[in-house]
């Protein structure tokens, strides 16, 4: 087994347009897939993140504050999961409903393992 | 149409337009009749809010209290936020701007009697006179049903930008009435509740009797029309309920046959050839029920008789043991009430039950207003039919040729050219 961070990014926010009656249909999708994530103890943890915050980029001392670019791909959220390997966890990731409404993209990132240390 | 948009879902589950009407009407009456679409947009953004929070941590046990909560919290911030000093018409707002009221007016302003209250004073609102009825309809589809602009669009086959011109004319005009967000009372209450009940009775129209369109969609607005009447019924500040019950047994006696009015082709129907087994009984002993509640009062009103006229229809075992004589009676009356052109084509088309073909097209011929027909496909159609009874052939084919030019839809024109093939081969 093996832990992964998976980065949910979004490109503009398209639940705005969705209808009460859409919403609700959204919250069935989304209920009946964490919950299926917690009920396997896959889910380590998860957020959604503010839209705001700050970006801090430099180098040697020179640092800009952000953020820079706001339209584009920002991190929404992260799911923390428990996956047999990349594969299974590509399948988890390609589950979320967010893809029936979004123009999304979820970059899935082993956790790194330190041979002998964790 | 496919087969698969035809089924409509037995029972769906419209919790979400539900409480987003709710939270609109309660949060209208705290920020005043001039900020609806203030109250829509917090309500809208809650709601987007437990999705993005739900994306992630699930869906919580109480999902509709924790949309209500973060609701609440919006419009306390919204109306205690500087920037946000707008004109506030309701007698509510002060209340939230001070942290000794708060509270206690939160617990107020969300008890369900509240609540209940504030749905049918949004209700007197959206239908207020001073509102036309295009938007009077669009407006109580989107703050009281809580319909998107493209549901509402796709339900009246028109376009987003039409409903959204319709929908900002509504709110503009509200704003200009100064419309107190009230039940009205004494003298007021009657026409304003007339107004109520055109819009729910054209809702449900627009559902039952669209010639296209897709079914699931005009099945729901039947279903909201019922659910407004009853909202209305139900509510003690509406004491004479009995045209509002007769109208509630219209709905219930004509949606009890919605699933035999079309074939597996989705083409209608008519009452002759309808599969009365497939006619909801339960919707029916509920119209009864609806009927006889609304015949306590000493009233006729439009919908009594049309209630009563559907009624007849029901309850007949089949097409041809009719009680025509009961129906043509009430056509009588209601000729008395509304002696439009088509009321009187209708009772035409009776009279040829109750006596036959050729007074039915004498009765067709001393129609007052007989101009109004020119472009009524039926008004074509049902003399053929008449004419045709009684072998007057090439009348009838006359007739039907005038008949295919005003056809509003393909089956309509297939039906038509049928029925002049079969003249043909005579």
């Amino acid at each position: 087994m093996q832990e992964f961070m998976l980065f949910i990014k979004t490109n503009g926010d398209h639940l705005l347009s969705l209808s009460p009656e859409e919403q609700q249909a959204h919250v069935q999708k989304i209920g009946g897939y964490i919950g299926g994530l917690m009920e396997s103890g896959t889910l380590k943890g998860a957020q959604p993140l503010e839209m705001g915050g700050a970006v801090v980029q430099g180098k040697g001392g020179v640092f800009k504050d952000g953020p820079f670019n706001e339209s584009k791909e920002v991190i929404t959220g992260y799911f923390h999961i428990v996956a047999e390997d990349l594969a299974s966890a590509i399948n988890i990731a390609k589950a979320n409903p967010i893809f029936d409404e979004e123009q999304a993209i979820i970059e899935i990132r082993p956790i790194k393992r330190m041979e002998g240390i964790n | 149409m496919q087969e698969e948009s035809r089924n409509i879902p037995e029972e769906v589950d419209h919790l979400y337009r539900r409480e987003y009407g709710k939270l609109v009407a309660v949060l209208t009456k705290t920020f005043g009749v001039n900020n609806i679409e203030l109250a829509e947009d917090v309500v809208q953004e809650a709601m987007l809010e437990a999705l993005r929070q739900w994306a992630y941590t699930g869906v919580p046990e109480n999902a509709m209290g924790w949309i209500y909560k973060v609701a609440k919290y919006k419009a306390v911030n919204l109306v205690n936020r500087e920037k946000y000093k707008r004109a506030y018409t309701s007698k509510v707002v002060h209340h939230l701007q001070s942290e000794w009221t708060l509270e206690p007016a939160l617990d107020h302003i969300f008890t369900d009697r509240e609540i209940a209250d504030d749905q049918l004073r949004m209700m007197f609102t959206c239908c207020h006179p001073s509102v036309s009825k295009d938007s009077q309809v669009a407006l109580t589809l989107k703050t009281l049903c809580g319909f998107s602009i493209p549901e509402i669009a796709k339900a009246f086959l028109t376009t987003n930008e039409n409903i959204n011109k319709r929908l900002v004319r509504a709110r503009k005009s509200i704003q200009a009435a100064n419309i107190p967000f009230e039940v009205p009372t004494g003298k007021d209450l009657e026409p304003r509740l007339a107004s109520i009940m055109e819009v729910i009775y054209l809702l449900f129209n627009e559902g039952y009797h669209a010639s296209s369109g897709q079914e699931a969609i005009r099945y729901e607005l039947c279903e909201e029309a019922i659910r407004l009447a009853e909202m209305v019924a139900s509510n003690p500040n509406i004491v004479n309920t009995s045209q509002i019950s007769a109208l509630l047994a219209l709905m219930s006696f004509n949606v009890s046959r919605f699933a035999s009015r079309t074939d597996t082709f989705g083409n209608l129907v008519d009452l002759e050839h309808q599969d009365r087994d497939k006619w909801d009984q339960a919707l029916i002993q509920k119209g009864l029920r609806y009927l006889s509640f609304a015949a306590q009062h000493d009233q006729v009103s439009l919908y009594h008789i049309l209630a009563t006229i559907s009624a007849h229809h029901c309850t007949a075992k089949d097409f041809g043991s009719t009680n025509w004589e009961g129906i043509l009676s009430l056509y009588d009356n209601l000729v008395l009430l509304d002696d439009s052109p088509i009321v009187q084509l209708n009772r035409a088309v009776v009279l040829a039950k109750t006596a036959n073909a050729r007074e039915a097209l004498m009765a067709i011929e001393g129609i007052n207003d007989i101009t109004a027909l020119q472009s009524y496909m039926p008004y074509y159609t049902v003399r053929a039919e008449l004419h045709f009874q009684i072998g007057e052939v090439k009348k009838a084919s006359e007739l039907l040729k005038k008949a295919l030019g005003l056809s509003p839809n393909e089956k309509a024109k297939s039906d038509i050219l049928d029925k002049l093939k079969k003249i043909d081969d005579l």
